[in-house]
């Protein structure tokens, strides 16, 4: 568990939201698996040399959001949802999908429009993605 | 048993250029708190009356439990104290000072202050004259921290060290929090450093506290909002905008009460909110600082 | 637990300032010495820079052991630790006599069993002896409790010192014409009448003056630092 999580000093949103990104990352490709406990806030705080406080509202909000489980005195733990993982998989999807859309309509595209330009970049990725299997051949 | 690692209430001391003025300040057993301020702000005064190296002229100071001062010498005992203006003694050498801190402290941990020799790289049988700046306070730092102390106290504890050292110590105070029994109260200049470890904040300008509360609670309360103003429009004066600064269409409001409400009012206004941003301590501690002198002034 | 600190601060004061009292104490041995070499020339010489090792350390002393405390801030490191402001005072005090003592006692006996064994000069002189060594003393009392009692200047020190080590032929003066202290010089016994008991007491009982009143004002400071 040590040296599982690392900060980083440019990015420039709040330390609690880039620990908890990190922890949902964790879960979201397996690494720590459902049910597993997980360090205690002093113990993350200690590791990662940020303030109790801190690792506190990370897992205030990991908890409120379904991700992790804290029992008073046995510590905490990925939460035994089933699925877990691939919720928080789905959820980023959903948070990229929502800033291209943002973003599409401050440059005034439409709806269409995204759609489109998604395929062109989804058929892109498939071809190189063929492209590198048949090198491997 | 007290919550309160320090509590001080309505703390004053005039002198004859400066005033510390009603100064309140709590910090709860097991926290770190962070204590900024610009250079004369009146940081090292606050902590040598919590030290009781400086008699206060009104108020009270508690500190481990301890009055201050006129039972600091029961504190000191559970006091770990280092401060920027403070030196060991020049002609003797880092070991020389271990064995007299060793021999006054029962709770002096060798084993861990041989670790931090390693780790801190000071060489202990050279005279504290031929040490380099940073040396010299990892010294310093050594002597308070492998006592393990209840309560650090700390003035400026990283100002002038490379960031190598710099991590070092921050290292080394964050390892204190493991043991929830234990606090630091720390003062500086460097806003990342305090923004990274502290639990507590408190801002200190003009021999007044201006903010004293828990960090998270208190980043949140601070955005920058990027506007574009449409000509014609005029921006509405909204509560808890403590600053706006306008160059054409573009304007920049800074507010110290943030609720999404303000987003609101400003695109009803007829503004568009381009941005909300976050601010970093340092930001943060620069407005506040031409704010309260904005006051002052009018 | 708090009285091994004050010993601790006893002992490091030794320990800075050992190197300084050693050397006054060979420099007043060498002159005491020279003294014994007939020539009069060799008697005023080792006379007067027997005492003159006893002015500087009194001089010398006050500043390396009590301002450089303060200016060098190393103040703020023993405050740090668990002594009050009063026992640090106290702590200071002791180990500045103790310092200035040793050699003040050593030379003095030195120069005491000098007179007694040898007989270079009469024993008549002994209670002079006694009397002009204790100016030094008094000079050192007042030259440290200037430096304690006010430390923020070294402008205290450098004044006290300058009125001390200016004070000494004076005082000298004085001493030579009291008629029963002077008249007994020469006699071949040592002579203890009422004028010598009352001057040493004298002497004595100001220097306790000034330390109790050095003490007193000490603790009354709201400012330690």
């Amino acid at each position: 568990m040590n040296g599982a999580l690392t900060l980083s000093q440019s990015d420039k949103r709040p330390i609690y939201l880039q620990i908890m990104e990190q922890i949902k990352q964790r879960i979201a490709v397996g690494d720590w698996a459902q049910g597993q406990p997980i360090p205690s806030i002093r113990q993350l705080a200690v590791d990662l040399e940020v303030s109790v406080i801190t690792v506190k509202r990370a897992y205030y909000e990991l908890e409120r959001e379904g991700v992790i489980v804290t029992q008073h005195g046995k510590g905490s733990q990925v939460a035994s949802t089933p699925g877990l993982g691939a919720r928080l998989r789905d959820q980023e999807l959903q948070q990229h999908l929502e800033q291209a859309a943002r973003i599409a309509a401050q440059l005034g595209m439409l709806p269409e429009q995204l759609e489109d330009r998604l395929r062109e970049v989804g058929d892109r990725l498939a071809d190189k993605e063929k492209e590198k299997e048949n090198e491997l051949v | 048993m007290t919550d309160l690692a320090i509590e001080l209430r309505g703390v004053s001391k005039r002198y004859r250029h400066f005033t510390l003025d009603n100064v309140h300040l709590k910090l709860p057993r097991g926290q770190i708190m962070g204590l900024i301020g610009a250079n004369g702000a009146g940081k090292s005064t606050t902590i040598r009356i919590l030290m009781g190296l400086v008699h206060q002229d009104s108020g009270e100071a508690r500190v481990l439990g301890h009055s201050m001062p006129a039972e600091q010498v029961d504190a000191k005992w559970d006091i770990g104290f280092a401060s920027e203006d403070m030196r060991l003694y020049d002609s003797m050498t880092l070991a020389w000072h271990i064995n007299f801190i060793a021999s006054i402290y029962p709770n002096w941990d060798a084993s861990y202050a041989q670790l931090l020799l390693k780790r801190f790289g000071v060489p202990p049988d050279q005279k504290i004259k031929g040490l380099s700046h940073g040396q010299r306070v990892k010294a310093a730092l050594l002597l308070v921290l492998a006592r393990k102390p209840k309560l650090l106290v700390l003035d400026e504890p990283t100002t002038g060290l490379d960031p190598v050292a710099r991590h070092e110590i921050l290292r080394e105070l964050t390892n204190v929090m493991a043991d929830e029994d234990r606090s630091i109260l720390f003062s500086s200049h460097n806003t990342q450093d305090v923004e990274q470890i502290s639990d507590q904040i408190t801002f200190i300008d003009r021999g007044r506290i201006i903010d004293s509360m828990d960090k998270e609670a208190y980043l949140d309360r601070w955005r920058r909002l990027r506007l574009e103003v449409p000509s014609g429009i005029e921006l509405p004066p909204l509560p808890g905008i403590i600053g706006i600064q306008q160059r054409g269409r573009l304007a920049v409001a800074t507010s110290n009460a943030f609720v999404p409400g303000l987003a609101n009012a400003y695109e009803n206004s007829g503004a568009r909110v381009q941005r909300i941003e976050n601010m970093t301590l340092e930001e943060i501690f620069v407005a506040n600082v031409e704010r309260s002198r904005e006051e002052v002034e009018a | 637990m708090t009285s091994s600190v004050v010993g601790q601060l006893i002992l490091k004061d030794w320990r800075l300032n050992r190197l300084l009292i050693v050397l006054s104490v060979a420099l007043g041995l060498v002159a005491l010495f020279v003294a014994q070499f007939g020539s009069e020339l060799a008697r005023l010489f080792g006379t007067v820079w027997f005492f003159v090792s006893l002015i500087v350390l009194g001089s010398i002393l006050p500043g390396t052991a009590i301002v450089s405390e303060r200016k060098k801030q190393t103040l703020a490191f023993i405050m740090s630790l668990p002594v009050s402001s009063v026992q640090y005072s106290l702590a200071k005090m002791a180990s500045i006599w103790v310092m200035f003592l040793v050699p003040w006692l050593t030379l003095l006996i030195s120069a005491v069993v000098l007179v007694a064994t040898r007989n270079i000069v009469p024993h008549g002189i002994i209670p002079m002896l006694l009397i002009v060594a204790v100016l030094p003393l008094i000079g050192f009392c007042l030259i440290s409790s200037a430096a304690l009692l006010v430390g923020e200047s070294e402008g205290a020190l450098v004044a006290a010192t300058i009125v001390c080590n200016s004070s000494y032929w004076f005082a000298f003066y004085l001493l030579c014409h009291i008629p029963s202290l002077a008249a007994n010089w020469s006699r071949p016994v040592a002579v203890w009448n009422p004028a010598a008991f009352i001057t040493l007491s004298a002497e004595l009982g100001f220097i306790a003056l000034i330390v109790g009143l050095t003490l007193f004002f000490q603790s009354r400071k709201r400012s330690f630092i």
